[in-house]
């Protein structure tokens, strides 16, 4: 229920998510080869996400076809639980160090939804917060590992912004559209990804070692998974979500 | 060179003397720690005081006397100060005229509010359906010392969580309602309330708040509440031993007298 | 290797103690002073969370996340020492921080700042960057009107109207919405009560809030308009001075007599007559009910401005206030559940019940007869055996009535009640009650004599905050005095005392002169001035 909605709506601004996906592939080198894929599965009855009202903000609606959706719940075709934040908690060489990262994660405000809902970052890394939609948002992170930021989007603008410590996740929001919410991780290390609209997800280039593995949900909290891995396999790390 | 010769001259003395004393009564005063602006009609009294005063010295002897109504005399007579003259003739009638106005036009002001602050205590109250004989009475808690820091713990949560709005912060009366209320809460903090009352009256004054007051305290116009509806009897006491835990006020104790009593 | 030792002993000494010193010397008084007078409020941990904090919204300043509202740096920065000094001395007007500044010594509160940093890790951060912005000179001709239309302008193109309203009164379509970085309720400041701004009152202090944000709330940063060109630094001091006239010029002060001036005619019957903008208009303070129970520690409404006219047969008034919601509305029913849920702890009452469509009410309460004395009914809507007469407005039904309350919990309607006209516009309500001074019924309604105060005082409710029965905002007594037109003979006598003063100077110098003209002091006064 509500998948067909929430693709509709996604795909309003499915160019901008392929840019914000293409800002988490683009990472940089990594010294190992190792990689951790799997599937967020999901059983139950997913809830249906509240409609949005945006009758105070006729250009927003107008991008939109059918009504649109919080995204707080986004159970995808196949059964599949997207927007779950995969990363490693810990096992990392003590030696293991970051790369620099590259390029800024771009956070776009279109059609008043974030795009993309949940994502990641790497310490130090710059986030592009990019108003699309022209009309009045401000973005409040609100990390308590952080310090906090908010800052005022009146026009078609991008503010940047970075982060100094590492936290998973910080709550970003938009007080002007009180449904406006995103989810960022902040990480020391580019291990961690994001599932899609297929409910899978990649960590790739991993040196080797035995990780904890935690899968993050906006409603439905948190699991963990040990995973060993040598050279250059891959490993499968599959999580599971019930409705509550 | 000019101004000496102003200076020494008795008509400019005494005016000078009657300006500075005016400044002084109406805008230094009121700039002295613990003094309020001077009342108009207190400010007549002083200044006459003071006129009659000046008047004493320029008559005091005959020389300084006549050279006092020099100026008069010349504002009087003198040709070249004939403009002077013309300007008394209509400034001294125009203020007479606006003085008189002032008094006959009759404006409704707020009636006096007298008030007695400590009004006397009755000698017993009922308390929740308890007597309870206030003469003679002290905090029971304080015969528990080593209980005493737990006791005044609790009224410290219990002032904070009923009392501070009104009476504030720094226990001053100035809690941000109290802005909203006429009288302005009780000031613990001035030596003139808790510091001058014994503990059962402060008991009095809490357990029965405005509507408990006897008429010439006003109590239609208190907004201390009747706190026997909120509180109990210890958690009372406990605020009180608060209150003077917080200023460092000892409370007033009761005289014994010869037969045993208490006054 | 002894002598190495103890070398090594004293210089790890020597680079540590001063440290330890200062800030042991600085903390632990700073601690005395905050356990003694702040954490009632802030609590022992710096939480925000005292015995004092569920009776209050905004809540207590939480120290440990070190994010605080009012600052020179920018969003999200820690603010400088000054700038919570600031806090301390000056208080935070608008909520229950009071001025520190003479209630404690100067060392005592430079201890107490040093304390609260403790609270929070990130003042001990060294990476943290805190640094004041670079404020610019405010530009002149703020007042004129071709400043404030661009102001306007500003404040419709950026945005501010969503949370602010279209006439600043706090009332936008965001609004409702609101939450502070806690999940407590908070109000969109009320733009026309400048002296209930938190940061100050000035042009200055506005155009710094826009600058730098409030954070913890939704109020964002401007600045990175400026730095991307999108608004210059002065189009943001035009707002800022545009925002600064919504209210009066000064804090409104109290006075204790409403004058009703007596016209000829008919009275402005309607809200927006314009005779209303000629008139005298009296401020006064409203505050929550915490006197009887169930106690309300959250009014919505701070104050009302009266205004009142007669014409010798009947009484206009007229009571304005500023209030975010035309209640009832539904969509103000989940902030006011969030207000209900934020206040519920307050121990003395029963949990409010569920959040539901209340109306706006107002009540304007008058003692039955105009006493001779002092005395009248308690202020707090009489008592069973001495009742008060009021007026009791509702914005649904919308009507006015005139009744006479027996305490809080009743009130008997008279069949006789005012006439009433109010309007909703923009967040404020205006109201106006009309009556004719004398009525029938003599026993019960008040008979509004000229010449005489009448007490009166105001009571307030906000549908949309949860306010009905004793949850509401009262205030003390004051007075309504209907004016007597000045008659004609009352300048008889001071021209007559004109007419005498000037006579009797007349005579004297004419006197005095025929006496100089003769050779008297005068000669001799002119004869010693020549030798000087």
């Amino acid at each position: 229920m509500g998948k067909l909605g929430s693709v509709a709506a996604v795909a309003g601004g499915i160019g901008l998510v392929a840019l914000a996906l293409a800002g988490w592939t683009r990472q940089p080198a990594v010294q190992g080869g190792a990689s951790v894929t799997g599937k967020v599965k999901f059983t139950g009855k997913a809830p249906a996400n509240p409609v949005i009202d945006m009758t105070e903000e006729p250009k927003c609606k107008a991008k939109y076809t059918a009504p649109a959706r919080e995204q707080i719940v986004e159970v995808n075709p196949n059964g599949t639980l997207a927007d779950v934040f995969v990363y490693v908690k810990s096992g990392l060489p003590a030696s293991y160090k970051a790369p620099a990262p590259t390029g800024p994660v771009t956070l776009d405000q279109d059609g008043c939804r974030y795009h993309p809902h949940v994502f990641g970052i790497l310490v130090g890394q710059t986030l592009a917060i990019k108003n699309s939609d022209g009309i009045l948002h401000n973005i409040k992170a609100k990390g308590t590992k952080n310090r906090p930021f908010n800052i005022s989007q009146p026009t078609t603008m991008t503010s940047e912004r970075t982060f100094t410590a590492s936290e998973v996740m910080v709550p970003l929001e938009c007080n002007v559209h009180g449904w406006m919410h995103a989810w960022v991780g902040v990480l020391p290390h580019p291990f961690f990804g994001v599932s899609g609209t297929d409910g899978s997800y990649a960590i790739r280039g991993l040196p080797p070692g035995t990780y904890t593995i935690e899968a993050w949900h906006e409603k439905y909290g948190t699991q963990t998974a040990t995973v060993t891995v040598t050279g250059s396999e891959t490993k499968t790390g599959d999580f599971s979500f019930a409705a509550k | 060179m000019n101004w000496r010769r102003y200076a020494d001259h008795p008509f400019w003395q005494a005016a000078a003397l009657l300006v500075a004393a005016f400044v002084v009564i109406v805008y230094v005063v009121p700039l002295l720690p613990g003094s309020a602006l001077v009342p108009k009609s207190v400010v007549l009294q002083y200044m006459a005081t003071v006129l009659v005063g000046v008047l004493i010295y320029v008559s005091d002897n005959e020389e300084r006397w006549s050279r006092f109504r020099e100026p008069i005399h010349a504002a009087l007579v003198e040709p070249r100060l004939r403009p002077v003259r013309a300007g008394l003739l209509v400034a001294v009638p125009a203020l007479v005229g606006l003085v008189a106005y002032g008094q006959v036009r009759t404006t409704v002001a707020a009636p006096p509010n007298l008030r007695s602050i400590h009004p006397a205590p009755p000698s017993e109250i009922t308390f929740r359906g308890k007597t309870i004989t206030l003469t003679g009475l002290d905090n029971p808690l304080r015969q528990h010392a080593e209980s005493l820091p737990a006791y005044t713990a609790d009224g410290k949560r219990i002032y904070y969580q009923n009392c501070l709005p009104c009476h504030g912060d720094h226990l001053d009366g100035q809690g941000h309602y109290a802005p909203g209320f006429n009288p302005l809460p009780a000031n613990f903090q001035d030596n003139g309330t808790i510091a001058q009352l014994t503990e059962s009256f402060v008991f009095w004054r809490v357990a029965k708040g405005g509507p408990g007051l006897p008429r010439e305290g006003t109590p239609w116009n208190s907004a201390m509440p009747r706190w026997e509806d909120f509180l109990t009897e210890r958690e009372i006491w406990s605020v009180i031993v608060f209150l003077y835990d917080q200023t460092g006020w000892k409370p007033r104790t009761w005289e014994k007298t010869e037969s045993g009593g208490a006054k | 290797m002894k002598a190495d030792r103890t070398a090594l002993l004293a210089a790890v000494l020597l680079s540590v103690y001063p440290a330890i010193r200062l800030s042991a010397q600085d903390t632990t008084a700073g601690k005395n002073v905050y356990v003694k007078w702040c954490a009632g409020c802030h609590g022992e941990t710096g939480a925000g969370d005292g015995p004092a904090a569920s009776t209050m919204l905004p809540r207590p300043r939480n120290f440990t996340g070190a994010v605080y509202k009012v600052r020179t740096t920018a969003s999200g920065q820690l603010p400088t020492d000054a700038d919570l000094m600031r806090a301390i001395d000056d208080g935070l007007p608008g909520s229950a921080m009071p001025a520190w500044k003479g209630r404690l010594s100067d060392g005592e509160r430079r201890d107490v700042m040093a304390y609260l940093k403790t609270f929070s890790s990130f003042f001990a951060d060294t990476s943290q960057h805190i640094a004041a912005l670079t404020f610019s000179k405010e530009p002149g001709g703020g007042a004129g009107a071709a400043a404030l239309k661009e102001g306007r302008l500003f404040y419709d193109s950026i945005g501010c109207r969503k949370c602010h309203g279209d006439q600043g009164h706090g009332d936008g379509p965001s609004a409702p919405t609101l939450k502070d970085d806690a999940g407590f309720p908070i109000y969109a400041a009320d733009l026309h009560q400048s002296w209930r701004f938190r940061g100050g009152p000035t042009a200055a202090d506005i155009y710094r809030r826009l600058r730098t944000g409030l954070d913890g709330t939704p109020m964002p940063s401007f600045s990175d308009l400026i730095d991307q060109k999108f608004l210059t630094d002065e189009q943001l001091w035009r707002l800022a001075q545009y925002v600064r006239s919504l209210s009066p010029a000064e804090t409104p002060e109290v006075r204790d007599v409403i004058h009703a001036a007596q016209i000829a005619g008919a009275l402005p019957a309607a809200p927006d007559d314009s005779a209303w903008a000629r008139l005298d208009r009296y401020w006064f303070p409203l505050v929550g009910q915490v006197i009887r129970k169930p106690r309300w520690f959250a009014p919505a409404v701070s104050g009302v401005w009266v205004q009142a006219v007669h014409n010798g047969r009947e009484l206009a008034l007229r009571v304005s206030w500023d209030d975010r919601s035309q209640s009832p509305d539904t969509a103000w029913l989940a902030f006011e559940r969030r207000v209900l849920e934020t206040m519920a702890s307050d121990d003395s009452s029963p949990p409010p019940s569920a959040a539901e469509p209340w109306p706006d009410q107002l009540a304007v309460q008058f003692p039955r007869h105009i006493p001779d004395g002092m005395e009248r009914p308690y202020f707090l809507m009489g008592a069973a055996t001495d009742p008060v007469y009021q007026w009791r407005w509702t914005s649904q039904p919308r009507r006015a009535v005139a009744g006479l309350a027996r305490g809080i919990d009743q009130f008997d309607a008279l069949p006789s009640a005012p006439a009433a006209q109010a309007v909703y516009d923009h967040g404020e309500w205006r109201v106006v009650f009309t009556r004719a001074l004398a009525t029938p019924d003599t026993a019960n309604d008040v008979q509004l004599a000229t010449g005489r105060a009448i007490p009166v005082a105001f009571f307030a409710w906000d549908g949309s905050d949860g306010e009905h029965g004793s949850r509401m905002a009262v205030s003390t007594w004051y007075f309504l005095a209907l004016d007597r037109p000045t008659p004609a003979s009352v300048v008889v006598s001071p021209l007559i005392a004109m007419v005498v003063t000037l006579g009797l100077g007349m005579l004297v110098i004419v006197r005095a002169q025929r006496r100089g003209g003769q050779g008297g002091q005068g000669g001799r006064g002119a004869g010693r001035r020549s030798g000087v």
